[in-house]
């Protein structure tokens, strides 16, 4: 049982490696020169690190709010840089354009996700893990958190019978 | 070199996403893990098709990117309401 994590590395490295047989690596074109190669190189390198530091951060901090800030954020900068470096290097390709399509989606869909999970964990109850170090004005309000997540259940109730 | 280091960042990324889809200790945990696997699938097939040269993988990070945010929407929307569409 305690030999799992190991046997699961051991078969991601196996399919890695049958995944990755032929190597045609894209390179920077001619006309970029080694500048461009370097710099969409740069890129990706900045970006993976950024995605490991998000990994990291959802790994060990202690909250929903906060797992939910490290993975929205870092997940954007280090996603944005990643595209960017593969639309640098598709370019000799001339396929830089659906790279660029994904980057435009993904920027405006990331903060779009976090705000829905956002939304839906405050309103079903997540509470941070010590309640001085934040201020909760919905709450102050009246309760209204209660009374939306009770009017839209009874909503989707009603909408059941109907059917 | 380089573009092995990346893809050895975001599958070491994607293992700590998955301890933490199974012992996260509330259900808005393994909505935030999920939404990170999805867009790291989409990352990972961008990188991988980067170093095998094959821009057809590109229309599939494509569609794996748009199915993640989909997943999300209704996950985090059926968890709350108890139904996705209205």
């Amino acid at each position: 049982m305690r030999r799992r994590p190991a046997a699961l590395l051991a078969a991601l490295f196996v399919l890695a490696h049958v995944a990755l047989g032929q190597e045609q690596p894209v390179q920077g074109s001619a006309e970029q020169g080694l500048r461009g190669q370097v710099l969409a190189e740069g890129l990706i390198l900045f970006g993976a690190v950024f995605i490991l530091a998000a990994a990291l951060g959802m790994l060990r901090f202690p909250d929903f709010y906060t797992r939910l800030h490290a993975s929205t954020k870092l997940v954007t900068l280090g996603g944005l840089g990643i595209l960017g470096g593969a639309a640098l290097a598709f370019s000799a390709v001339g396929a830089s354009e659906r790279v660029l399509l994904i980057a435009a989606f993904f920027l405006l869909t990331a903060p779009l996700s976090g705000y829905m999970i956002a939304h839906s964990g405050y309103l079903g109850g997540l509470r941070p893990f010590r309640e001085d170090s934040s201020v909760d004005e919905w709450q102050e309000c009246g309760a209204l958190a209660e009374t939306v997540i009770a009017e839209s259940r009874s909503e989707a109730e009603e909408i059941d019978r109907n059917q | 070199m380089v573009i092995d280091i990346a893809l050895a960042c975001i599958v070491l990324a994607m293992i700590f996403a998955i301890f933490r889809v199974l012992r996260g200790p509330s259900w808005g945990d393994r909505i935030v893990a999920l939404d990170f696997l999805g867009v790291n699938t989409a990352l990972l097939i961008v990188i991988v098709a980067m170093r095998s040269g094959y821009d057809s993988f590109l229309d599939a990070a494509l569609i794996v990117s748009i199915l993640g945010f989909l997943t999300t929407v209704a996950l985090s929307r059926y968890l709350l309401v108890g139904r996705v569409m209205k």
